[in-house]
């Protein structure tokens, strides 16, 4: 049988464009990661388009806009399987953290204009409650290792699994000592999935949840209360945790009161 | 009869932007560099939060220049706290400056400049015939973000940088094999400075300009306390407001920024002819040499520029190294800084310009308010005007065919478009 290259979409919404500067960045391995693929849309690499239906379209960036809804829609609708890149793809960003924030009271002071010029939709979504999206990698921005070998497993017709383990594990792992315990810090690696090799506690600050909760087990309220009795302000927690995960149940829930 | 000329999501730039071009009876009417990018009221996210989350959360402005985000979101907190750093620490926000120099300039000559002018919809497409220029781009651009991931943790929103220092300092080792890297990065960085002096620069979009850059005192560099402006002004960056001068137009989520009443840009060009007699080692040869192509009128040889610069941050990262590692490194120094009420403004140099952040904080090290001005926001207005006086030339020597030319054009300024369209925000009259 002959080899046909896998059709890939690359593609971006509201966001900082780090997730697909972040596959742009792996220099060591890209030549040989494009030698696989045919870019069928990649407007932050090239000029190139070529129209038809994809294997697998990677989007990143929130849903923002009126017109960043129509684009994932037309995504949806043109490929097969739909990867949700980095956090604001998956979560909504850092500035999902604004949920529930009025709009006009947004736009008037950023614009000064109640008017909405730009289709704000009033607020940013990640991409999964506008379309359905068949798996989600996670990460701000997303760790090079981890799509390769998601695009590694998407070649052979797979999905990976999702990891269902917190940063700690991975603290555990380079034997990097706990920042809770050891220095009191208001560290999210407790309730944040893991994949970065816990890379922040390993430079000596405390994670900030950039890549989202652990789906479906983060103890939010237990990392609240173990905080709280480190002497940590709610207040404080609460815009850590709102930070990237205003969407995960538990933390819109406390931010609600 | 009229004809709008439409270029749709301008290909190989950071971020979404169109551009449209309205002519009537031959004359351009109207031009519009439309900033469509969706806002994401990052300003307002600050607000309410604590001093130290500012630099994790303005990184997240723009993926391509988190670095001077922020160098300059920590530089300005000092200052409202009226706090000062060593010079270990000084020495590494300087490296971390020039890194993301090397690693945005590498990203953009070699992937998404060169292209245009060797006819290639991208760098890839180019493999079979520049495979050398490939693969020496992609390993300047390794190099940039190299230092990066030992300096900040990361080459994408590095997590060390905090007001007072870094969370953790490079080892003597992680700095020597850097050093090693940007010694034969160096190659790419001399080969772009070739290949972009080689070029023939058109002319259509020549025009009296105004430049602004920050001003860095007697090295060459990327940090300062005064802004330089091509009519022999100097201004401390605290007057930075009537320095850009924001006014919202309703095509963009950019404001546009005037200097007494004219469009500036910002940028590598401008640091090149403002400060470019502070170059030194194979820059310093290279500019003395090609200085009659580096344009003032014409901003397509910004390209130019930034392969100079480049050739300079590669060298001067490698001198940094070299002092940090004869002085010896402080490690384990402890990032803490003494809050109090104030105002602090600082302005760095990121690889498209002059980038402002200022801040206003509370006794507790809460931010009050917050101010970010983006080089590409500087740049807006001086991106239309160009256009239109492209577009006006092309349309008197009959050219047509305005998409590539005016494509190009935009391209040259390196927009960040992220950056400019999250950051606008209302114009305060004090």
């Amino acid at each position: 049988m002959a080899w046909t290259k896998l059709k890939a979409g690359f593609y971006s919404l509201t966001g900082c464009a780090g997730d697909l500067l972040r596959i742009l960045n792996i220099e060591d391995k890209l030549l040989e990661i494009f030698d696989k693929v045919e870019i069928m849309d990649f407007a932050l690499a090239s000029s190139r388009k070529v129209h038809g239906k994809v294997d697998v379209a990677f989007v990143e960036g929130s849903v923002t806009t009126q017109k960043d809804l129509e684009y994932v829609k037309k995504i949806r609708e043109s490929s097969n399987v739909l990867v949700a890149i980095g956090d604001c793809a998956v979560w909504g960003g850092v500035q999902a953290s604004l949920t529930g924030v009025d709009a006009k009271e947004l736009m008037k002071s950023v614009y000064n204009t109640e008017e909405n010029y730009y289709g704000f939709l009033g607020e940013h979504k990640a991409i999964s409650e506008v379309v359905k999206v068949d798996y989600e990698l996670s990460g701000c921005p997303i760790e090079a290792e981890e799509f390769i070998e998601l695009l590694i497993d998407v070649l052979r017709g797979v999905l990976p699994e999702f990891k269902d383990y917190p940063v700690c594990v991975e603290c555990k792992i380079r034997e990097v000592p706990c920042l809770i315990i050891e220095r009191g810090e208001a560290c999210l690696g407790p309730i944040t999935v893991g994949g970065c090799k816990a890379r922040c506690p390993y430079n000596n600050t405390p994670c900030i949840g950039c890549r989202g909760p652990v789906k479906d087990e983060a103890n939010v309220a237990g990392e609240l209360s173990m905080l709280l009795e480190k002497g940590w302000k709610k207040e404080d927690v609460v815009n850590r945790l709102k930070l990237f995960a205003t969407k995960y149940k538990d933390v819109s829930k406390l931010i609600k009161g | 009869m009229a004809k709008e000329v439409v270029i749709e999501h301008v290909t190989r730039v950071e971020g979404h932007g169109n551009i449209k071009v309205l002519i009537e009876a031959g004359k351009v009417k109207e031009v519009k560099f439309e900033i469509y990018e969706g806002p994401r009221f990052i300003e307002k996210v600050l607000v309410g939060r604590m001093y130290y989350e500012v630099p994790d959360i303005v990184s997240r402005i723009c993926s391509i220049c988190p670095d001077p985000h922020q160098v300059a979101a920590v530089e300005a907190i000092e200052k409202a706290f009226g706090a000062s750093v060593d010079r270990q620490t000084k020495m590494l926000r300087e490296l971390q400056l020039l890194a993301d120099i090397i690693s945005s300039h590498a990203l953009h000559l070699y992937l998404l400049a060169l292209p245009d002018y060797l006819g290639y919809p991208d760098a890839l497409s180019m493999i079979d015939k520049y495979g050398r220029e490939v693969k020496m781009g992609l390993e300047l651009k390794r190099a940039g973000n190299a230092v990066k991931e030992v300096l900040t943790g990361r080459s994408i929103h590095g997590c060390t940088v905090k007001p007072s220092g870094y969370t953790r300092v490079p080892t003597p080792s992680e700095l020597e094999k850097l050093s090693d890297m940007l010694k034969q990065s160096m190659e790419g960085a001399i080969l772009a400075v070739k290949l972009f002096s080689s070029l023939e620069y058109p002319d259509f979009a020549r025009d009296e300009n105004v430049f602004m850059a920050v001003d860095p005192g007697e090295v060459y560099g990327f940090m300062g306390n005064y802004i330089l402006v091509s009519d022999g002004e100097r201004y401390p960056v605290e007057e930075y407001r009537k320095l850009t001068n924001e006014v919202a137009v309703p095509h963009s989520t950019a404001k546009h920024s005037s200097y007494k009443g004219k469009p500036f840009m910002v940028g590598a060009l401008a640091r090149v002819l403002l400060n470019g007699r502070k170059l030194k080692g194979r820059a310093a040869e290279m500019l003395k040499e090609l200085e009659p192509k580096l344009d003032a009128l014409n901003p397509l040889t910004n390209n130019l520029a930034q392969a100079i610069e480049t050739a300079y941050a590669v060298e001067r990262a490698i001198e940094v190294i070299d002092e940090l590692l004869d002085k010896g490194l402080k490690q384990d120094v402890e990032v803490k800084v003494k809050q109090r009420k104030g105002v602090g403004v600082s302005a760095v140099e990121a690889p498209r310009g002059v980038l402002y952040h200022c801040y206003e904080l509370d006794d507790e090290g809460r931010v009050v308010r917050a101010d970010i001005i983006t080089p590409t926001a500087q740049n807006a207005a001086n991106i239309e005007k160009y256009i239109k006086v492209s577009a006006e030339r092309l349309l008197s020597i009959g050219e047509e065919r305005l998409e590539g030319p005016l494509e190009l054009l935009v391209r040259a300024y390196d927009p960040c478009i992220s950056c400019s369209a999250h950051l606008i925000k209302v114009v305060k009259i004090r």
